[in-house]
């Protein structure tokens, strides 16, 4: 897998990941026609692309306000915006993106934005705080690898339109099984919404899959270590973001795949009863190893906890 | 009669991995060209900023002309510099005879707690870091276009078509030495 197949492939999976949102808000329409009148499921439909576009437009800002992140100026934080001006000068990328603060003790970092000009850098308070220059340089270079490959714009509209079916599908689910005072006499509006929750569910899943590949965070690590020259910088990235188990308070289903750990550990809010079917990132220690093997080098071994 | 086909079929085909094998090239040598004019930028910065700090420290110790001019010396023979060998060598020149005014600086504490002078000295320490950036990006991109008109089958046509390799911009003594990183699975 080169960065030139992976560049390729995400492209590809963008395609599809939008092509899936407009047949789901279709069929939905189409489905709801029957209970809804003609008028409603074009009124419907409408909404459906029309809330597409706005995502598509707005989703780095939207994302920025799910995860409470806020624009981080220069003059606040020139040693933070020198790094990521090396990493991105380092990287070949065009321009520098914006820093975005989220302010949060435990240490995280994500990328995200749909359009060329509305991507940013995403990092927490606790990350700036905590990690020391080398391994924070390397955390930038792991998230503007992901800017680098393309991996940002299919990772935040999967966050923006999967979101959104994750939703509703988690709304209907809840409506089908707990809604009613006594189990035995379901409604028929209950039993659409079960219908609808169990078709709804597994589409979300497999988009989610496939802007999920574990083979991304790999790829990205891979790519941070080269911009740096450092595999190891980022390997103690990694490990110090292992012994750290605070987890971000307003990350859920939606934005977790964003992150460059997993930001929870239990996942909360909508689409929670479909965290069980993947996992959004490869476990640190197997990322760690692939660092420890690529550049020839073994960090200690984590101190025995319990 | 279906022996034409065949050789019109083979023709087509070799017609059209020429053509990706072309476009691939020249897609790497364009990475290589923004590459060079990313460093560009930066040693154009640092050669803007030289004048300033040269000013500066003369304020202090006007008497130190040996290292001025020195500095004014390998400032002008990087801004003349043509090729990234040439540059690369420029660089390493001027490194050490900025090395030499810092370390004039040293000795006048009024100079080293001015504002104008500690501000200079963390925009060309900055540059400096943007520039061993660029260096990185540069030569990764080098290394890619080179490997791939120096490499069969596109080695045979890359020379009659103008490829030529390109040269590295040289590393400092105390850069890290370039590893390879594979792609896991």
């Amino acid at each position: 897998m080169t960065l030139q197949q992976q560049i390729r492939a995400n492209r590809l999976r963008t395609v599809y990941v939008v092509l899936g949102f407009a047949a789901l808000v279709a069929v939905f329409a189409a489905a709801s026609a029957v209970f809804v009148g003609r008028s409603g499921a074009i009124g419907l439909l409408a909404f459906g692309l029309a809330y597409g576009i706005f995502a598509w437009w707005n989703a780095g800002r939207l994302i920025g306000s799910l995860t409470h992140a806020s624009p981080l100026q220069k003059s606040d934080d020139p040693e933070l915006y020198r790094l990521i001006e090396n990493v991105s000068i380092a990287a070949g990328l065009p321009a520098t993106p914006p820093i975005y603060l989220v302010d949060d003790p435990a240490p995280n970092a994500f990328a995200a934005g749909s359009r060329p000009s509305s991507i940013y850098v995403g990092v927490t308070s606790g990350l700036r705080k905590l990690m020391p220059t080398r391994e924070l340089e390397a955390v930038l270079a792991h998230e503007i690898s992901h800017i680098r490959n393309k991996d940002v714009r299919l990772m935040t509209l999967a966050a923006v339109l999967v979101g959104l079916i994750a939703m509703i599908s988690d709304f209907a689910f809840r409506m089908a099984f707990f809604g009613g005072r006594g189990s035995r006499d379901r409604n028929p509006v209950q039993l659409i919404a079960a219908i609808v929750a169990l078709v709804l569910a597994p589409i979300a899943a497999v988009m989610l899959q496939m802007a999920l590949s574990r083979r991304r965070e790999f790829l990205a690590d891979a790519s941070a270590a080269a911009i740096l020259n450092d595999p190891e910088a980022m390997a103690l990235a990694l490990r110090r973001l292992q012994l750290d188990t605070s987890e971000v308070a307003y990350a859920d289903r939606a934005t977790a795949h964003l992150f460059i750990e997993s930001p929870t550990r239990a996942v909360k809010g909508p689409g929670a009863f479909l965290s069980g079917l993947f996992q959004t990132h490869p476990p640190l220690e197997e990322r760690i190893k692939a660092l420890e093997e690529a550049g020839g080098f073994r960090l200690d071994a984590l101190p025995a906890t319990s | 009669m279906t022996w034409i086909w065949i050789v019109v079929a083979i023709v087509v085909v070799l017609l059209l991995v020429g053509i990706y094998l072309f476009n691939r090239i020249v897609r790497l040598r364009n990475e290589v060209n923004t590459g060079w004019s990313n460093i560009d930028v930066q040693l154009k910065r640092r050669n803007d900023l030289i004048p300033n700090l040269v000013e500066a420290v003369k304020g202090y110790a006007a008497h130190e002309r040996g290292v001025f001019e020195e500095v004014t010396n390998a400032r002008a023979a990087m801004a003349n510099a043509s090729s990234p060998a040439a540059a690369g060598a420029a660089d390493s020149l001027l490194g050490q005879a900025l090395g030499r005014l810092f370390a004039v600086a040293e000795a006048y504490p009024d100079l080293k707690a001015s504002t104008n002078f500690l501000q200079l000295q963390s925009d060309l320490t900055d540059t400096e870091d943007k520039i061993s950036a660029a260096r990185r990006y540069y030569n990764a991109t080098v290394l890619a276009y080179n490997n791939a008109i120096q490499t069969f089958p596109s080695l045979l046509f890359a020379g009659v078509f103008g490829f030529h390799p390109r040269e590295f911009f040289a590393a400092d003594q105390d850069d890290r030495a370039p590893v390879a990183v594979s792609f896991q699975s």
